[in-house]
């Protein structure tokens, strides 16, 4: 099982399920990372967290802990 | 729902996502009487106004904090979101003009489509319309509305373009809602459960799908071609509208460069702090004069008496302390309403949060504390964007640590004691080091309330960090000018009044009981008799009389209780510091404030040991003491408001104050024992 956090720079992917265990899965489901869309990792702090993903024509930082609750297919 | 009376007008309530262009929609709505209220009870600000007389619509407008959902996800936000179903200052609104971002439309409609669910009266307002025309789109409003099943207008706040339809439709929407009253009823849905977003988000991205058209009059034929070249760039492109600004990820290139985005961060913070102070100090002076001369004006014009004293040394010096840090507020809120409207502050944000989420912070505290090194009362008031409470309350408590502008004045009179005048370099890198100092100092300590926290903080939540990096653009520089004054308004009123009346305190405590001394006339000027009966007035004063009963605390640190008279005075305002130290140690040369007080420090000698009582090591002693201690009155008062209670703000005086007089302890007596007198 494959998780936003793990894209490489540059790297895509679709989302398949939002894990609705994680406390903060409504406001990531909220701002747009919802099933079957494709995000791409765009940057990440110099300290590599948190990462901005494109997701629906904008960016979206989120740390990487947030990151893990977004499944990949 | 409002109940209308004769002469009372509609309420129409403005919510956005953030970033949606709510606010310059209602910049251009608004008239001059616009009101910034709180909730009551709450930190949430509004700002409420009359629609321009010029539009002929009689409403009351109200814009709320940006929100993306109804579901709340703070305090802050459950406020804003429960006082659509009824503000206790204004009721419901008649009618909710929600704005969105047509190129961000499957994110932004969210909102438009629960309110509409909800039952409430909607107007969506698209927005941003030229950036999806760049890509070749545009929004079909009549489509969207018919599918949403409300009014919808396009508008180009930036140029007013569209203003016109959004009047008419405004004016015809409150017409039926008088003539028919309102028929919905409003739902309490909070959209928390993942199916009921997901259902919603199905429904707008079907809804996309059929209102986003191209602009040019493509045949089919052009299209699919056009979309085979565009799917060559990228196979995910569906109708060109799925890919952030390309201007914007060729900016974030370097801006959020993994190595070198910190440098260019330092650069940007380096910036904004030289012209805190560089750019400030021309106006300050000014103020500072302009208050001196109006003091000696009114001093001249009433005579020595003690109506007089209080106008002059009280009211008039007292105003001038309040108005003398506007500048440098006014410039640090005109820089972070740039970075902010360019889109910056929240990179700045992001590349932060990861070291603050080491110390318990976050990376949306960076705001705050870096508007504390103006002053902590607008920063406290910034702290309210952090989401999570507990991340909130912690900004709040170390914010007074932040070197903030009052300390400033203190710091350069201390600085010249110890700089040499062979090297004048030497008190620009001692400042630079008392800055780093203070940094080091709050990042330890909020890392050791970080760890106290369950018995400090007492407010457990998840701790996240979701930040939209909004689109580069440039800044809109109206709206920041009146957002500025706007916060330097807030620090008037907030500060003001108590920097006030406590310098009428303090005159009082200088000035009485023996406010006309008996001194030795014999062989004095004027302006000499005036200084002997000044210092005598002070010496036989109730404050010298708090001065000498602290005088047990103030002798470990080998000070005696003229310097402990003065840290009191500090507590109206830090830089009071200064005066006081002037007042008390007889300084005879007006004209030459600064180097006369260094003289008469270089030749006090300690009341009770008469060794010398400004020396190194005292020095570096007062330095430290006032890196540490919360010596404010007004950022008590405010962080009282913010924090909801007495607790926080008390923890952080004893706490800081502490600190303070513990570590100059150390100190002075340390430089002491290493042979640094």
């Amino acid at each position: 099982m494959k998780t936003a956090s793990e894209l490489h720079f540059g790297e895509r992917g679709i989302i398949l399920d939002i894990d609705s265990s994680h406390p903060s899965f409504g406001r990531i489901l909220e701002i747009g990372f919802t099933p079957g869309q494709e995000i791409e990792l765009v940057n990440s702090s110099i300290f590599n967290d948190p990462l901005a993903f494109s997701i629906r024509g904008t960016l979206i930082a989120i740390r990487r802990r947030e990151a893990d609750c977004i499944i990949l297919v | 729902m409002k109940v209308l009376s004769v002469d009372q007008s509609p309420l129409i309530t403005l919510v956005g996502p953030p970033n949606s262009g709510k606010t310059t929609l209602f910049n251009l709505l608004s008239g001059k009487n616009l009101k910034t209220v709180n909730y009551p009870g709450s930190t949430v600000e509004y700002s409420t106004s009359k629609i321009q007389t010029k539009y002929g619509i009689n409403a009351e407008i109200l814009d709320s904090p940006g929100i993306i959902s109804i579901n709340p996800n703070s305090p802050d936000e459950e406020v804003s979101i429960n006082s659509l179903y009824n503000h206790p200052l204004y009721g419901s609104p008649n009618l909710i003009v929600v704005t969105a971002d047509s190129s961000q439309i499957s994110r932004h409609l969210l909102l438009s489509k629960q309110l509409i669910e909800s039952g409430f009266n909607v107007v969506v307002v698209l927005t941003m319309n030229d950036i999806l025309a760049k890509r070749g789109f545009k929004v079909d409003e009549k489509k969207l509305s018919e599918l949403l099943g409300c009014d919808v207008v396009s508008i180009d706040g930036r140029h007013a373009i569209g203003l016109d339809k959004l009047l008419i439709v405004l004016e015809s929407k409150l017409k039926d809602i008088e003539k028919y009253g309102f028929v919905n009823s409003i739902k309490k849905i909070f959209y928390s459960k993942k199916e009921d977003l997901l259902r919603l988000f199905k429904v707008i991205e079907e809804i996309e799908k059929k209102v986003i058209i191209p602009i040019t009059d493509f045949s089919n034929d052009q299209l699919e071609s056009l979309n085979k070249k565009l799917n060559i760039l990228n196979p995910s492109l569906k109708y060109g509208s799925n890919r952030p600004d390309e201007l914007t990820l060729q900016i974030d290139k370097y801006l959020l460069h993994r190595y070198w985005g910190l440098f260019y961060f330092f650069m940007i913070m380096t910036i904004t702090f030289t012209s805190i102070f560089w750019v400030a100090q021309p106006f300050m002076n000014l103020i500072d004069q302009l208050f001196s001369f109006l003091s000696l004006s009114v001093g001249n014009l009433l005579g020595q008496n003690w109506y007089s004293n209080l106008l002059t040394d009280g009211i008039i010096s007292g105003s001038g302390a309040v108005l003398v840090f506007l500048p440098q507020i006014l410039i640090l809120f005109l820089i972070l309403g740039l970075l902010e409207d360019t889109g910056y502050l929240a990179r700045g944000a992001m590349l932060v949060d990861k070291p603050l989420s080491k110390i318990g912070l976050n990376g949306k505290s960076f705001v705050p504390m870096l508007s504390g090194f103006a002053c902590a009362i607008p920063a406290m008031l910034a702290a309210r964007t952090i989401p999570n409470k507990r991340e909130r309350l912690l900004t709040i408590f170390i914010i007074p640590l932040m070197s903030c502008s009052a300390r400033l004045p203190v710091y350069v009179l201390l600085i010249a004691f110890l700089t040499p005048p062979s090297k004048p370099w030497f008190g620009g890198l001692t400042l630079a080091t008392i800055y780093l100092f203070s940094i080091f100092g709050s990042i330890i300590v909020a890392a050791l309330i970080n760890k106290f926290k369950k018995n400090i903080i007492q407010s457990e939540d998840n701790s996240s960090f979701i930040l939209e990096l909004p689109t580069y653009k440039l800044p809109k520089l109206k709206n920041v000018i009146r957002n500025s004054f706007e916060s330097a308004k807030q620090y008037l009123l907030r500060a003001g009044p108590i920097i006030l009346i406590l310098s009428m305190t303090i005159w009082f405590l200088t000035y009485f009981p023996n406010h006309t001394p008996n001194v030795n006339t014999q062989g004095h000027s004027e302006k000499e008799i005036m200084q002997l009966i000044k210092a005598e007035r002070l010496s036989s004063s109730y404050a010298s009389e708090i001065g000498k009963f602290i005088q047990p605390v103030m002798s470990p640190l080998h000070m005696d209780w003229r310097i402990g008279v003065s840290l009191i005075g500090a507590f109206a305002a830090r830089e009071v510091f200064v005066s006081s130290l002037a007042l008390i140690f007889k300084v005879t040369d007006e004209n030459r404030l600064q180097s006369s007080i260094l003289h008469a420090m270089k030749s006090a000698k300690n009341e009770q040991t008469g060794e010398a009582l400004f020396t190194t090591s005292t020095i570096i002693g007062l330095i430290v003491f006032f890196v540490f201690a919360l010596q404010c009155l007004s950022t008590i008062a405010v962080s009282k408001k913010e924090t909801g209670g007495w607790r926080i703000p008390l923890l952080q005086v004893s706490i800081f104050t502490s600190i303070a007089y513990i570590l100059t302890l150390i100190t002075v007596n340390g430089l002491k024992f290493i042979g640094i007198n």
